[in-house]
């Protein structure tokens, strides 16, 4: 016997509870992080994200699997092999071009549509729309930034011959690693989306942030190897500016002639405070 | 006192000036009607006044309130009770039009659940439920203008506000659009305001009209009253034996008016009235050559107030 199911789709009044601003702001945020990812959408808005997020987990995936494959001819100490510190240096490029492309999707439609007239007059503040994209671009970068050395980790434990005790010999690396992944997570979330905000065309956001990343720092790296006493030059290579802060939160003594580590942090604070000026100032206006 | 014991809208001396432009001056208007026309030519302030409703615009003096709301310290409230169509397409093209409908259901409070059930609800009512996981992007124009209206009715407002929402539309999208205008308030016991520069947008979805002129309200009127007033007189032209035609109206009950060309009859009611004259024409075999109503139309009153 075929069973079916009657749906009523009248139309019915709700007077039911109501959630309040922090649900909305999380419903920004996530439909505005899946829509970055090309969720719910053709395969070809989906295609570059997913690559990228899977060669940013590349590395760990291949001394894992290598680990698990060959256990006995690994050196167990895969810090050796794929240090937490490096990690971010190994995969910057891939964050980098992850960032560009996700950031301008975050704010760019909604300004060429006109859809932030709509959810301004209608629903939430200019704060809260402001607010739900940094979550939104966050989320997705620290699937990248945040994720694959935790993986790595979490192999490392797995693998290693006392998991308990190498947990506890290395409790410091998975705050490191949350940290640091944090720390270009919230670099490039900031930076991207101050981009994005100053034009409602994808592509010239793309182009814009590109310039930005890649124009100062190649024009530091010759003027810190033409100038004398010239090493500070290197802090306007802004791709690098996050790398460099991830990897001064691990215990490693930075290369001779690099600026110190609280020169590339006070740039990266800088630099976050400046994009966030810049979002503050497109989107002021009347709270109402 | 609770919200429904309000006036849905309540407007106190209302003023707006964008810089030599006084888009709004002196606006007093209270509205009960469950469906409210406002007509107005382009740039007359109706924008300016919904704009005001919402709280979008902060008036120079007066004030607002919608809902027993004041629009100018509660806007936040307002805008989350209130539904709002906005003249201008503002949709996602990016998004399916059933994720866009419940994301503005969630940013307008409601729980994912419930914003999911509402999501297909309203997209059936609006005609979109084959449609609903396509991208907005592949609409037409009146596809998306329906899309627009779902969005703003699926948090279930008591009042809508929809500016202006055949704009832009063909007439078979027009005929779509104000018979759904119509149900919300006929049907779905949703009050609506809305705007149009067309008047018959507003006559055939309203029950009262306020007519704004160069920001100034010119007339407010209830739309049975002016029709019905205007519909109590008739203007007849006959030939044939209009002696016995004018004999055979005055057994009826009516009053007959004998002017050079035409008569001019009145009755207690329409109905009364228009029987009359049909018996009397078909009885007295005078053929009918003109019937018409004698005063000014709905139409003829309306543009009065416009010009």
């Amino acid at each position: 016997m075929i069973q079916g199911k009657v749906h009523d789709v009248r139309f019915h009044r709700y007077d039911g509870p109501r959630s309040g601003r922090l649900a909305a702001l999380w419903s920004m945020t996530r439909w505005s992080a899946l829509r970055a990812l090309g969720a719910r959408r053709g395969w070809k808005a989906k295609i570059i994200p997913i690559a990228l997020t899977l060669a940013a987990f590349f590395p760990a995936l291949v001394v894992l699997g290598l680990r698990a494959l060959f256990p006995s001819s690994i050196n167990d100490n895969l810090a050796a092999v794929l240090p937490y510190s490096d990690y971010a240096g190994i995969v910057g490029l891939v964050i980098l071009v992850f960032a560009i492309v996700v950031t301008p999707e975050l704010l760019c439609p909604d300004r060429r549509d006109g859809t932030l007239a709509l959810y301004f007059a209608t629903a939430i503040s200019r704060t809260d729309y402001v607010a739900g994209t940094v979550f939104a671009a966050l989320l997705p970068l620290m699937l990248v930034t945040v994720l694959p050395p935790a993986i790595l980790y979490s192999g490392n434990v797995l693998f290693a011959t006392h998991p308990l005790g190498y947990v506890q010999g290395h409790t410091h690396d998975i705050l490191r690693i949350v940290a640091a992944g944090t720390a270009m997570a919230l670099y490039f979330a900031f930076v991207g989306l101050a981009i994005a905000s100053l034009t409602g065309r994808r592509a010239f956001a793309i182009g814009g942030y590109l310039a930005f990343l890649i124009v100062p720092t190649i024009v530091g790296g010759i003027l810190s190897n033409n100038v004398e006493h010239g090493e500070n030059f290197r802090l306007i290579a802004f791709a690098a500016v996050p790398i460099h802060v991830a990897e001064s939160l691990y215990p490693v003594v930075p290369d001779a002639g690099d600026p110190s580590n609280t020169a590339w942090v006070m740039t990266w604070l800088a630099l976050i405070l400046l994009s966030a000026l810049v979002l503050v100032w497109r989107f002021r206006g009347d709270e109402g | 006192m609770t919200a429904s014991d309000h006036p849905l809208i309540e407007a106190a001396g209302v003023t707006k000036r964008f810089g030599q432009v006084t888009a709004l001056d002196d606006v007093t208007t209270a509205v009960t009607s469950p469906a409210l026309g406002l007509l107005g030519a382009n740039g007359a302030g109706k924008s300016t006044f919904m704009k005001a409703m919402l709280g979008l615009v902060k008036p120079d003096s007066g004030r607002v309130r919608v809902l027993g709301m004041d629009a100018a310290h509660q806007a936040r409230e307002i805008r989350r009770s209130l539904g709002y169509m906005p003249e201008n397409m503002c949709l996602p093209m990016g998004m399916t039009a059933r994720d866009f409908i419940v994301h503005m259901g969630e940013l307008r409070g409601l729980p994912h659940r419930i914003a999911v059930l509402r999501a297909s609800e309203v997209l059936f009512q609006v005609g979109l439920e084959e449609e609903r996981s396509r991208l907005i992007r592949t609409f037409s124009v009146g596809m998306r203008q329906r899309t627009n209206l779902a969005q703003a009715i699926v948090h279930s407002p008591a009042l809508v506000i929809l500016d202006e929402p055949t704009n832009g539309l063909d007439p078979a999208g027009r005929e779509e659009m104000l018979a759904l205008v119509r149900r919300l308030s006929a049907e779905l016991g949703i009050a609506v305001i809305m705007s149009s520069h067309v008047l018959e947008d507003i006559v055939r979805t309203c029950d009262a009209v306020v007519v704004l002129r160069q920001g100034q309200v010119a007339a407010t009127r209830t739309l049975a009253d002016t029709s019905a007033a205007s519909e109590r007189e008739a203007r007849v032209v006959v030939s044939g034996d209009s002696a016995a035609f004018v004999a055979r109206l005055k057994t009826a009950g009516v009053t007959v008016a004998i002017r050079d060309d035409h008569f001019l009859v009145s009755g207690p009611d329409p109905d009364t009235m228009l029987r009359a004259i049909r018996d009397a024409a078909a009885e007295t075999d005078a053929g009918l050559h003109e019937l018409r109503p004698a005063g000014p139309t709905l139409e003829d009153a309306l543009i009065g107030d416009l010009s």
